[in-house]
C-alpha cells in the first residue's frame, strides 16, 4: 500500500474516533436516580386516611423542593400484606425522586472532576486528526510535503494520539463511577473528607442545577443516588476504534484482528497476573484500619506508611530476613557441593550402578518432604538438630540435591569433554579436571542451578514451620504468619513482610526464567 | 565418546558418595522411619511402642474424614492440573507470538511461580473477604457491585477458591514448560504447513501439539506431585475448616501429625501418599528414561 493511501487511511481513522467520540459523549447514557427522601406508610389501605396523610406529606415535601428549584417526582411502591384478621392491608412506600439522564457534555459543563479526562480526550482527538492531515499532506504533492517530520512518522503519531484518546475516554467513564458510586456516598456518610467540597459543587450542578445550593451537602446526605454510568456501551466502540488503527498500521483486516485480539488478551492476563501483586504492594503501606475498612479504601493508600517497614523489621523480621539468608545460602552450598561431583561423575564416567542411581535422583526429585514430615522431625530428635537451622539446612539441601544434580548434569554433558580429555592427557587429574577446565565453562548452568536451590529453600514453608520452635530461629516465610494469627490478621504488617521476602526472589527468578525452563524440560536429557 | 579416563574402578564412587550420604540421611532414613512407625503404637507423648500390624492403617482408613479427605485429594489434583495445564497452553501460545514488551509479558508470568506459596495464599484470602476484602473492594470502585458479596459463604466454595488459587500459582510452570517446548519448533514446519494451506487450528491440532507433548508430559507429571504435594494454599486459607471438610491427604496428614497428636494414623497416612507419590514418580522415571534411552 502506498504511503499516500495509508495516510489518508489514518486521517479517516482519527476523524471516525472524533465521531465516534462525540457521539458517545453526546449520547444520555448516565442515568442517576436521586431518592431525595422515603417515607413508609405503616399499614394501611389505599386510600384511608393514614395514606391520605402521607400522601400529603409527602406532597408537601415536593412542593417545598419544587420552590426551590428541583423538580421531583413522586414513586408509590405498594407492598399487599395480610394482617392478623385476614383482611388484605398494604404497605406503601412513597419515594420523592429526581431522574436525571446527562451525557458527557453535562459532566463537563458541571465542572465534574472526571472531566479534565474528557477534555484529554478531544484534545488528544484532534491532535491526531490534525497529525493525521499533515502526513497526509505530506505525502501529496503539495507545498506541505516539506513539512517537518516524514508522512510515515506523523501517521504512527496520530495513531498513538487516537489510541491514548481511546484510553482516556475509558478512564474518563472509571473516574466518573468511582466519583459517583464512592466518593459522594462517603462522603454523604460522612466518612471521606479530601476532594469533597469541588465534588459535592459538581454533583449539585449536575444533578440540581445547582438549586441545592448551600444545602447540597443535606440534600445528597439523605439521597441515595443509583447511577448506571453504562460505560461498557463504550467498550465495542473503543474495540472498534482500537482495531481501525491497528488495521492502519498492517494494512490487512485478518493480520490486524488477529494483532488486536493478541494484544487485549496479553493484557487482560498480565493485569489478572499483577492483581494480587498490587493488591499486596497497597496494602503494605495501608494503615491498619485503612487495610481492614471498605470504606476507606483507595486504590493507593491515602497516607504511604512507610513507617510499617520499619516496624516489622522492629517485630523481628530483620532476623527472619537474615535466617532465611543463611538458611538459603547454607544448603544451597551443601546442595551444589555434593551435587556438582556426583554430577559430574553422572556425566562423565561410566560405572556399574550408573543407571540406578540415575532412576533413583529422577525418583527422589518426586519426594516431597511434606509426606515425610513425621519421619523427618522425628530423625531432626535423633540426631539433635530439632529446631535448628542446621538441620533444616540439611533438609533443604538434600530434598533439592535431585534437582542440583539433574540441571548440573544436564549442563555437564552438553559441554563437549575434549578440554577435559586433552587436561586428562597432559597428566591433570579428574580433579583439576573439574575444578580447572569444566566448572569454569559450565558457569551459567551452574549459577542457574545455584538460584534454583537458594529460591526454592527460600520459599520453603512446611518442614520449616514443623521443624522450627523457637522464635529467634525462624525463616521469613514462617516469621510473617507472626502478623497471621489465624482471628487476628495485621493485613498491613504481613504484606510489608510477604513484599520483603518476595522482592528478592522474585528478581533472582526473573535473571534465570530462560535458562531454568531449558534446564527443567530438556536439560537432563540430552545424553 | 564423552568420558573421562577413570584411574581406579571405585572413584566414581567416591565422587558419588557425599550426594549419596546426603539423600540416604536426608530422604531415605526417613522414609524406613515413616514405614517403621507405621507399623507400631505411638502414644499421644510421641513415645513408640511395640509392633502393632496394620492397625494404624485401620484406624486412618476408617476415620469418617478419610473418603472426603481422599475425595478432595483427587479433586484438587485433577482440577488444578488439568485446568492449569490447559491455560498454561493457552498462555504459552500467546507468549510465544512476537509482539512488543512480550519479554515484560514473561517476565510478569514468572511472577506467581517465583513468590512462595504462604504469601500468595494470604494475598488471596485477604482478596476474597467479605468485610474489607480487595475484590469486593475493586468491584465497589468500578461499579460493577453495587453492594458487598459474601465470597466465600460455603465449605464448598472455599475449596473451589483454593482450587482457584492453586491454578494461578501452577499455570506459569506450565506455560513455562509449553513454551520452552515451543521454541524448539523450527520454523519451517509451519512455513510448509502454510504452503500446503493449512489454517490455524490445523497447525495448532497436527503440528504444535504432537510437537510439544515431551514438555507437556514432564509438566503435568511433575504438576501432579507438586499439586499433589501442596499444602500452604489450604493451611493458610481454611486449615481444613470445618471438620476436616476441605483438607487433602497433605494438610489432613499434618493436622493428624501435628495438632491432633495422633501420630500413627498420620505415619500410616504418610505411607499412603509416599506409595501414591512412588506410582507417579514411576511413571515419570519410565517416561524419562525411555526419552534418554531414544536419543
Amino acid at each position: 500500500m502506498t504511503p499516500k493511501r495509508l495516510n489518508q487511511r489514518a486521517m479517516l481513522c482519527a476523524l471516525l474516533c472524533m465521531v465516534l467520540s462525540a457521539v458517545l459523549v453526546s449520547l444520555p447514557i448516565y442515568h442517576f436516580e436521586a431518592n431525595v427522601y422515603t417515607k413508609r406508610s405503616g399499614n394501611t389501605f389505599t386510600g384511608d386516611e393514614r395514606y391520605l396523610a402521607a400522601r400529603a406529606e409527602v406532597d408537601a415535601l415536593a412542593a417545598d423542593y419544587r420552590a426551590r428549584g428541583i423538580e421531583t417526582e413522586i414513586h408509590e411502591e405498594v407492598i399487599e400484606r395480610l394482617n392478623s384478621k385476614g383482611d388484605k392491608t398494604s404497605l406503601i412506600i412513597f419515594t420523592v425522586s429526581k431522574e436525571v439522564l446527562c451525557s458527557g457534555w453535562d459532566f463537563l459543563k458541571a465542572g465534574f472532576p472526571s472531566a479534565r479526562w474528557l477534555i484529554a480526550m478531544l484534545a488528544l482527538e484532534a491532535l491526531a486528526l490534525l497529525c493525521g492531515a499533515l502526513g497526509c499532506a505530506g505525502s501529496l504533492n503539495s507545498p506541505w510535503r516539506n513539512v517537518k517530520g516524514s508522512p510515515r512518522m506523523l501517521r504512527r503519531l496520530a495513531i498513538a494520539l487516537a489510541l491514548a484518546a481511546c484510553v482516556a475516554a475509558v478512564v474518563f467513564a472509571l473516574y466518573t463511577n468511582v466519583i459517583i458510586h464512592r466518593q459522594i456516598s462517603l462522603y454523604a456518610a460522612g466518612v471521606a473528607s479530601s476532594p469533597g467540597d469541588r465534588i459535592l459543587t459538581a454533583a449539585d450542578a449536575l444533578i440540581y442545577q445547582g438549586a441545592g445550593g448551600a444545602d447540597t451537602a443535606q440534600l445528597l446526605k439523605s439521597t441515595v443516588s443509583s447511577v448506571l454510568p453504562q460505560w461498557w456501551l463504550q467498550l465495542p466502540v473503543l474495540c472498534g476504534m482500537a482495531l481501525c488503527l491497528v488495521l492502519v498500521r498492517d494494512g490487512q483486516v485478518a493480520r490486524g484482528v488477529t494483532r488486536g485480539l493478541l494484544y487485549a488478551s496479553v493484557i487482560v492476563m498480565c493485569v489478572i497476573i499483577l492483581y494480587p501483586f498490587v493488591i499486596m504492594f497497597t496494602s503494605a503501606f495501608r494503615t491498619d484500619a485503612e487495610a481492614t475498612d471498605v470504606n476507606f479504601q483507595y486504590l493507593f493508600p491515602v497516607r504511604w506508611m512507610w513507617e510499617n517497614l520499619s516496624y516489622i523489621l522492629g517485630r523481628g523480621v530483620l532476623r527472619y530476613l537474615l535466617n532465611s539468608l543463611i538458611l538459603s545460602a547454607g544448603a544451597t552450598c551443601l546442595a551444589l557441593l555434593c551435587g556438582i561431583p556426583a554430577a559430574y561423575a553422572m556425566a562423565r564416567m561410566r560405572f556399574k550402578g550408573r543407571r540406578l542411581f540415575m532412576g533413583f535422583v529422577i525418583m527422589s526429585q518426586m519426594f516431597s518432604p511434606v509426606v515425610l514430615l513425621v519421619g523427618i522431625s522425628r530423625l531432626m530428635i535423633n540426631l539433635n538438630m530439632n529446631d535448628t537451622l542446621a538441620g533444616l539446612v540439611f533438609v533443604n539441601a538434600a530434598f533439592n540435591q535431585a534437582f542440583a544434580i539433574w540441571l548440573l548434569r544436564g549442563t555437564f554433558v552438553s559441554i563437549s569433554p575434549e578440554m577435559e580429555q586433552a587436561a586428562c592427557i597432559d597428566g591433570c587429574n579428574s580433579v583439576t579436571a573439574l575444578t580447572r577446565v569444566l566448572l569454569p565453562m559450565a558457569a551459567p548452568g551452574i549459577v542457574t542451578t545455584l538460584i534454583f536451590v537458594f529460591i526454592n529453600s527460600w520459599n520453603e514453608y512446611t518442614i520449616s514451620t514443623v521443624l522450627i520452635n523457637s522464635d529467634i530461629n525462624r525463616p521469613i516465610t514462617v516469621g510473617l504468619t507472626q502478623f497471621a494469627a489465624f482471628s487476628m490478621i495485621q493485613w498491613n504488617y504481613l504484606f510489608a513482610s510477604s513484599l520483603l521476602a518476595t522482592i528478592p526472589v522474585v528478581i533472582l527468578f526473573m535473571l534465570i526464567e530462560k535458562h531454568l525452563v531449558s534446564g527443567l524440560t530438556s536439560g537432563g536429557v540430552k545424553g | 565418546m564423552n568420558q573421562i579416563p577413570i584411574r581406579h574402578k571405585w572413584e566414581p564412587y567416591l565422587w558419588l558418595l557425599p550426594s549419596i550420604l546426603l539423600m540416604g540421611i536426608f530422604v531415605v532414613y526417613p522414609i524406613c522411619i515413616v514405614f517403621q512407625l507405621s507399623f507400631s503404637e505411638i502414644s499421644r507423648s510421641g513415645v513408640v511402642g511395640q509392633f502393632n500390624g496394620l492397625s494404624n492403617y485401620i484406624t486412618a482408613v476408617t476415620a469418617p474424614e478419610f473418603g472426603t479427605v481422599m475425595l478432595n485429594t483427587v479433586f484438587w489434583v485433577v482440577s488444578v492440573v488439568g485446568i492449569s495445564t490447559l491455560l498454561g497452553i493457552v498462555a504459552a501460545l500467546l507468549l510465544n507470538a512476537e509482539f512488543h514488551g512480550r519479554k515484560i509479558a514473561r517476565s510478569i508470568m514468572v511472577f506467581p511461580w517465583a513468590t512462595t506459596l504462604v504469601v500468595q495464599a494470604s494475598v488471596w484470602k485477604y482478596i476474597i473477604n467479605y468485610e474489607y476484602g480487595a475484590l469486593n473492594n475493586t468491584l465497589l470502585n468500578l461499579g460493577m457491585l453495587t453492594q458487598s458479596v459474601n465470597w466465600r459463604s460455603t465449605y464448598v466454595i472455599d475449596f473451589v477458591w483454593e482450587c482457584g488459587i492453586g491454578i494461578f500459582v501452577t499455570v506459569p510452570f506450565v506455560t513455562f514448560c509449553v513454551l520452552a517446548g515451543l521454541q524448539s519448533i523450527d520454523d519451517s514446519y509451519y512455513e510448509a504447513a502454510t504452503v500446503d494451506g493449512a489454517g490455524f487450528g490445523q497447525k495448532l491440532r497436527h503440528l504444535t501439539l504432537p510437537l510439544v507433548r515431551p514438555s507437556l508430559t514432564v509438566s503435568t507429571v511433575l504438576n501432579i506431585i507438586y499439586v499433589f504435594n501442596s499444602f500452604p494454599i489450604i493451611y493458610t486459607i481454611t486449615r481444613g475448616a470445618p471438620a476436616h471438610k476441605t483438607d487433602t491427604l497433605v494438610t489432613y496428614l499434618y493436622m493428624l501429625a501435628f495438632s491432633e497428636q495422633r501420630k500413627g494414623p498420620a505415619t500410616a497416612l504418610s505411607v499412603v501418599g509416599f506409595l501414591i507419590l512412588c506410582v507417579c514418580a514411576g511413571v515419570y522415571m519410565i517416561l524419562t528414561m525411555r526419552k534418554e534411552g531414544d536419543e
